[in-house]
């Protein structure tokens, strides 16, 4: 197998912990499949019974709504894989998947997945090792979220200030933790904003002057002896000052 | 009598950075070249001498004394710019024609003179001898806050009134009251001045409000700023910082005195 497609194995995150001998194996339980533009390669609810690893070209990943109508949940490209966790917890297909263009993809059969798995440990152990390392970094990010929210929820915004905004390879499903941290903190800016935004409408509309309160101070002050002689020297001072 | 105009500054409650607003307007106005004069008759607290970097144990003669009869207003009178001192703003007003009328710190003083109460006459005669006498253009008055006697007859002799608030509904509704006076005393230029706005608020939106809550026109819109409140005491802002936000607004105000009638 030539090494450009064992490096892409290796990108996979489900291949990312194994050797390179282990790749080897890998890859040798594979087939190459050629898919034109429109080409269906899985179809939701079918049985899981081989998954892909995408060498060359872009899928639509799809479902569809009540009224049967498509619907595309993501789109996937060189480097990923589809359909590997149908295999492992052995369910029908959740989503459709079709060639957006044409696309190069390994296959690899349930079959001959189960019988790696059997004879070689270090995938087995490579594979879980994946698997629990996206498991222990989607924990860190949820952690994130719990924390935030619950900051959110008191007011306290403070976090946005020295947190430096994830953003997310357009297209990628590498990691939904990370798209929910990312969207999250993005949520929270907005509804900072909106917040800000109404408070200045509330404390501008506030602006108001009690009428009846300013009539009674005013006549407080003016109705007083030492007033009416204020009034009467400040209009003498004018005269003189305009007079000179 | 000398066409020297009285510039008083007031504010319904304290805290609106009047002191600063003074001594920095009055700065900036010498600085355009006009013979200017700074009076603390905020009796029962004065401050801003702290601003001209005086030094209260030098402190001379002060308002106290000439309302004792004990001193003329001639000698009052401090040259600030002939001896500025040391700060960096201060510095800039070397040479310059600026007078300061210091009331006294001493609090046996300023008791007696609140118990004594203020003889009106005499104070509106110093004040303008003080403008005969050193020819000022600009007298500033930093009065005290709210509404009291010696407040109201500051506002009675003003020919600019410039009036501080902050933007909030307390401050509203003391300015009401004070810009209804100033009219019933006929004060020719009736000026706002909004200081410590928050930054969330739009500049715009507070002085097209207020100016037509109270119908008289908003100077400027200061920003509240921790900078400012960090260095007010120590030297006048604006000359240390005239690029600062806080400052290009101040100096917005200064044509408004300028062109005052």
């Amino acid at each position: 197998m030539i090494s450009s497609v064992l490096e892409k194995i290796h990108n996979a995150d489900f291949f990312k912990e194994l050797s390179n001998e282990a790749l080897e194996a890998v890859a040798a339980k594979t087939t190459l499949r050629r898919f034109s533009a429109d080409e269906v390669l899985m179809r939701k609810g079918d049985p899981a019974d081989s998954f892909y690893l995408i060498l060359e070209g872009h899928l639509k990943i799809v479902t569809t709504d009540a009224r049967g109508d498509e619907i595309i949940i993501n789109k996937v490209g060189p480097g990923e894989t589809i359909g590997e966790l149908a295999l492992v917890d052995e369910r029908p297909r959740s989503a459709g998947a079709v060639a957006l263009e044409n696309v190069e993809a390994l296959e690899m059969t349930k079959d001959a997945f189960f019988s790696l798995l059997d004879q070689r440990l270090d995938v087995s152990l490579g594979i879980l090792r994946g698997f629990s390392h996206r498991l222990r970094f989607s924990t860190t990010y949820i952690e994130k979220v719990i924390d935030w929210s619950q900051k959110t929820a008191e007011g306290d915004y403070s976090f946005l200030e020295h947190t430096q905004p994830i953003t997310n390879r357009p297209g990628t499903d590498d990691d939904k933790a990370a798209q929910l941290l990312s969207t999250f903190y993005t949520m929270v800016r907005k509804v900072k904003a909106r917040e800000e935004g109404l408070k200045q409408q509330v404390e501008k509309l506030a602006f108001e002057i009690d009428q009846e309160r300013r009539k009674k101070e005013f006549e407080e002050i003016t109705s007083t002896e030492f007033y009416a002689r204020l009034k009467d020297q400040a209009q003498t001072i004018r005269r003189k000052r305009q007079g000179s | 009598m000398s066409d020297g105009k009285i510039v008083s500054i007031h504010s319904f409650r304290g805290g609106t950075g009047k002191s600063n607003t003074t001594a920095n307007l009055a700065a900036q106005v010498a600085l355009a070249g006009k013979r200017v004069g700074v009076v603390d008759t905020d009796i029962q607290s004065p401050g801003i001498h702290v601003l001209f970097g005086l030094d209260e144990q030098k402190m001379g003669k002060t308002l106290n004394d000439f309302l004792h009869g004990t001193a003329s207003i001639r000698e009052v009178g401090l040259p600030v710019g002939e001896n500025p001192g040391e700060g960096q703003g201060r510095a800039q007003l070397k040479g310059r024609d600026i007078f300061l009328f210091p009331s006294s710190i001493k609090g046996g003083e300023i008791s007696k003179i609140l118990k004594e109460g203020i003889d009106f006459n005499l104070l509106n005669e110093g004040l303008q001898t003080a403008i005969s006498e050193f020819d000022l253009d600009y007298l500033f008055i930093d009065t005290h806050p709210g509404l009291n006697e010696e407040t109201l007859l500051s506002i009675a002799t003003s020919d600019v009134l410039i009036v501080i608030l902050r933007p909030d509904n307390q401050d509203l509704q003391g300015t009401a009251v004070t810009v209804d006076i100033a009219r019933s005393l006929d004060v020719p230029n009736l000026l706002l001045l909004v200081n410590k706005a928050l930054p969330k608020h739009d500049p715009a939106a507070i002085k097209a409000e207020i100016e037509s809550t109270f119908d008289a026109p908003v100077t400027s819109v200061l920003p509240l700023s921790f900078d400012m409140a960090e260095n007010a005491s120590r030297d006048l802002f604006s000359l240390c910082y005239p690029d600062h936000e806080w400052s290009k607004a101040l100096k917005n105000v200064v044509p408004f005195i300028l062109n005052a009638k």
